[in-house]
């Protein structure tokens, strides 16, 4: 602040190095001496910054890793899910956080083809993600945003989407169904 | 004195803004959760998800339910039950269990608004009243039956009467034995089908519950040929 | 007299601190520069988005105060500052009001300069600025659409994740950094309200800053004349020439018409605001309520109706590259011409460049408001059969319609006015396919027709095709078409009474 006041000072070059010295520093410092000076203070700001940023850059970076797991996740007893029929299902995703509230909460589509074999699909149509709906009666999903439709087994019917839905992996274990779910599905999954 | 009079209006506004702000058009509505079972909750619900094919008057493809003299005859646990199961090739169940959107409850709901909207007192059609008709289906005699048919339905209904004919396999195929029971028994006025107790043809009187029965037993026998 | 030793007291502190800071050399320039006498109500856009950023600014950091930024009360609050914190809706309405304003008048603002040719030398980097001023206030309006956390917001940001996975290769991990992990969540709306409130309001203010700077040092650009061009070696001189022997000062001459029309504005929004209210929030956002039909906000509308009509075979090429495009021929418009003529008059290629994309985003948003590719989710059981086509049908016909609504036929194909427009309306189908063509075009589907045909029976098909045979318009009997005159799966014969078929 002082040395908004001592403006002669500043020709020194001592203001911007944030050396203790710059007020009333005297002139007749030797020009080697100054350059010494410069190239110190920017070395220490230069390593000083880069630590610095470490920390920072790791936070901001961070949710690009994929160091979050899918997990089984349990959709109940086999008997919601009837033979040849597809029904709504929800759970709460295994990667939460606490301030998630109820954007935790996940969708999905599960057929039975026949007792012990399934299909499970994501709700989220593969053109943008917007959630599909099961019509019973016509025995097809589509999408209110942009029109995807897609056929019982999961496979594209009409629409812009690339390819046919998500599905989740399956298992079942003590009569109940278990999905491998998670991260929001994407195209990277295998169909 | 002109200032001070434009003064005065500019704050007269502002006070005005201000008392009146939560008055304004845009002001939002403080949100009301929808009652299940409510008179607003039934119509909303019928409208969404029923009124595509149970309209009311010549509108819609199915029976109409905005209709008094169908709450006159129908009972509230075949309804409810119809709504929660389905029935026949076209109407999904609607119940949870069976892949619906509705609770129990809210079938209950939806049944008992629906009736109190459009029905009046509830009908457990148990004891059946004179010139009244068991709200179920009651199995009768094939064979009576094709004699009904053939004096009092198939001047219309025949396989090339006017109104089209209700002996077509691919007709049968697609309505239910209770389906075809409903038909005969509300008919659709508006369309020229006449209920089961309006005149008809040799039935000055209409039919009775039993010709009724044989008849969709009969009916019921095409299905299959 | 009393006034005068006022104003004389008063000058104390102001020299006080004029001594201390310089405040009033600096201001000075801007105040009463010079700026051309042609300058009329064609230079008042710019103000008016500066005088709605403001409003932004000051009902923002209000807003901020009562908003909780975090996915389990994020949408609780926002109810809570509609109805019950007194003028919370009304400060709601005009943040969210005030915001499509900005960018209305930045387009249109933008739109002028483009026109008048008034990126041109020495005022390159004006244009390039307001360039980055765009993207910076259009992505404070996506980022405040998120701040509403409803059911809109949410599948919002599914349709921007799903975007941004398709980048080959770091599509994931740049999916990652959108949504602050791997699921739309909490992390997700506090990574877009930091942007929302600090990194996007700080770097529109710097822009704005740079923006108005620039203004200063280059002058504000006289109404362009035919023949008046452009030499970047002599322009300066000979601006500021006329300048000084033409030009009148910003203050108070000019600023009068921008004080009128921004004065106008401010009544006009409060007008919207206090009678059309906040937006949203909509339904809450729990994802698993999925009768939801998610659009984005205006400004975006035109995005949303672009991604539904590309062609699917190289809609993820045109997702990612077009923007980047985009927004380099933006940039390059100053360096692909930057001397010569400006009128309009002299320059009808850019007339018509402006024009087109007026019209392609125009007719894109009004697409998008109608999305005519969507299925009406509950047509089928919402929308009942109309009674002209249901009288005087056979029982088999009629049957037909059931079929037709219940196995959602309507959510696509409009009957009598009333249901999808993804298909085309059926109500004269009769008159353009025969019943042989009905059974195929359903079995098979194509044309972005699903197949039917291993979900319908043969009583089904024959029903639908019985119903869709009886649709044609009312005086004209039968079908043009060659083979739709013969017999409908029931017959039409005339009657044949008493005769009973067994």
């Amino acid at each position: 602040m002082n040395d908004n006041a001592n403006t002669p000072e500043k020709k020194n070059g001592c203001a911007g190095c944030g050396c203790g010295e710059g007020n009333g520093a005297p002139t007749s410092r030797s020009d080697a001496r100054r350059g010494f000076m410069f190239k110190l203070g920017a070395g220490l700001l230069g390593i000083g910054g880069a630590l610095a940023a470490i920390p920072i850059v790791g936070y901001v970076l961070g949710p690009a890793r994929t160091r979050y797991k899918n997990e089984w996740v349990d959709l109940g007893a086999l008997s919601k899910f009837p033979g040849g029929q597809t029904r709504f299902a929800t759970f709460l995703n295994p990667i939460r956080q606490p301030t998630d509230g109820d954007s935790a909460k996940t969708a999905c589509w599960v057929r039975c083809i026949e007792s012990g074999k399934f299909q499970v699909f994501a709700i989220n149509c593969a053109h943008l993600g917007c959630p599909v709906h099961w019509f019973e009666q016509s025995k097809l999903f589509m999408c209110p945003c942009h029109g995807g439709v897609y056929y019982q087994d999961g496979s594209r019917a009409a629409g812009p989407p690339p390819r046919g839905l998500f599905e989740y992996k399956w298992k079942v274990e003590g009569g109940k169904l278990l999905i491998d779910a998670g991260r929001l599905p994407g195209l990277e999954e295998s169909a | 004195m002109m200032h001070l009079r434009v003064a005065s209006v500019f704050l007269c506004a502002m006070l005005a803004i201000v008392v009146a702000c939560e008055r304004l058009p845009g002001a939002p509505k403080a949100s009301i959760p929808v009652v299940v079972g409510s008179p607003s909750w039934t119509l909303a619900t019928f409208n969404t998800n029923c009124r595509g094919c149970h309209s009311q008057g010549a509108e819609g493809a199915a029976l109409p339910l905005v209709n008094p003299g169908y709450w006159k005859i129908a009972n509230d646990d075949q309804i409810t039950k119809v709504i929660a199961l389905g029935q026949g090739v076209s109407m999904p169940g609607y119940l949870d269990e069976n892949g619906g959107p509705f609770s129990a409850d809210e079938i209950d709901a939806l049944v008992k608004g629906m009736r109190s909207m459009w029905g009046g007192e509830p009908h457990d059609g148990n004891p059946v009243l004179p010139g009244t008709i068991s709200p179920t289906l009651v199995v009768g005699d094939a064979v009576a039956g094709a004699l009904v048919f053939e004096s009092a339905c198939a001047n219309c209904h025949g396989a090339n009467g006017p109104a089209g004919s209700v002996t077509d396999p691919m007709y049968l195929r697609l309505i239910s034995d209770q389906g075809l029971w409903s038909a005969v028994v509300y008919g659709r006025s508006e369309l020229g089908s006449p209920p089961w107790n309006s005149p008809m043809p040799n039935h000055p009187n209409g039919l009775t519950p039993t010709e009724v029965a044989d008849v969709v037993s009969w009916l019921a026998t095409k299905r299959t040929q | 007299m009393i006034l005068a030793r006022i104003l004389a007291l008063a000058k104390i502190p102001i020299e006080w601190i004029e001594l201390r800071t310089g405040a009033i050399a600096f201001s000075k320039p801007m105040l009463f520069h010079h700026v051309p006498r042609s300058a009329k109500w064609w230079y008042v856009f710019g103000s008016a988005t500066l005088m709605f950023f403001t409003i932004q600014i000051v009902t923002g950091v209000c807003l901020g105060t009562m908003y909780a930024p975090s996915a389990a009360q994020a949408w609780e609050s926002l109810r809570y500052i509609d109805e019950d914190v007194p003028f919370g809706w009304m400060l709601r309405a005009l943040h969210g009001w005030s915001s499509t304003a900005m960018v209305v008048m930045m387009v249109i603002h933008m739109l002028q300069v483009f026109l008048h040719g008034s990126f041109k030398f020495p005022r390159e980097l004006n244009w390039i600025t307001g360039v980055f001023l765009l993207l910076t206030v259009l992505a404070l309006a996506f980022t405040g659409q998120v701040m509403r956390w409803d059911q809109d917001a949410y599948w919002g940001l599914g349709i921007g994740a799903a975007i941004v996975d398709r980048v080959p290769i770091f599509g994931d991990q740049m999916r990652g950094l959108l949504l602050g992990g791997p699921i739309i969540g909490g992390e997700t709306l506090n990574r877009f309200f930091a942007l929302h409130v600090f990194i996007l309001p700080g770097a529109a203010i710097a822009l704005v800053g740079v923006h108005m700077t620039l203004i200063i040092k280059n002058g504000i650009s006289e109404m362009p004349k035919p023949g008046a061009v452009v030499v970047p070696s002599t322009y300066r001189k000979e601006f500021e020439e006329r300048m000084e022997k033409t030009g009148v000062p910003f203050f108070p001459d000019a600023v009068q018409r921008d004080m009128v029309f921004c004065g106008t504005c401010l009544i006009i929004l409060i007008i919207l605001a206090a009678s059309f209210g906040p937006f949203g929030p909509g339904g809450m956002p729990d994802p698993t309520l999925i009768d939801t039909n998610p659009r984005p906000d205006y400004p975006f509308m035109w995005i949303f109706g672009a991604v539904s009509l590309l062609p699917p075979a190289s809609e993820t090429a045109i997702m990612l590259i077009t923007p980047a495009i985009g927004v380099l021929i933006l940039i390059a418009v100053p360096f692909l011409s930057n001397s010569g003529e400006r009128a309009p008059s002299r320059r009808p290629g850019m007339v018509l460049v402006a024009v087109f994309v007026v019209m392609a985003i125009v007719a894109l948003t009004y697409e998008g408001v109608t999305s005519p590719w969507s299925p009406v989710m509950d047509a089928w059981s919402s929308l009942a059969t109309p009674a002209q086509f249901i009288k005087g049908r056979t029982p088999l016909q009629v049957q037909g319609a059931v079929v037709f609504q219940s196995v959602q036929c309507r959510n696509c194909h409009e009957l009598g006015g009333f249901g999808g427009k993804r298909g085309p309306a059926l109500d004269e189908i009769s008159t353009r396919l025969s019943p042989d063509q009905l059974v195929r075009q359903i079995q098979q589907g194509g044309g972005n027709m699903p197949a039917f045909g291993k979900n319908l029976n043969s009583a089904q098909m024959s029903a639908l095709v019985a119903f869709l045979g009886t649709l044609r318009p009312e005086n004209e009997p039968d079908s043009k078409i060659p083979g739709a005159n013969l017999p409908l799966p029931t017959s039409m014969s005339p009657p044949d009474r008493g005769v009973l078929t067994r």
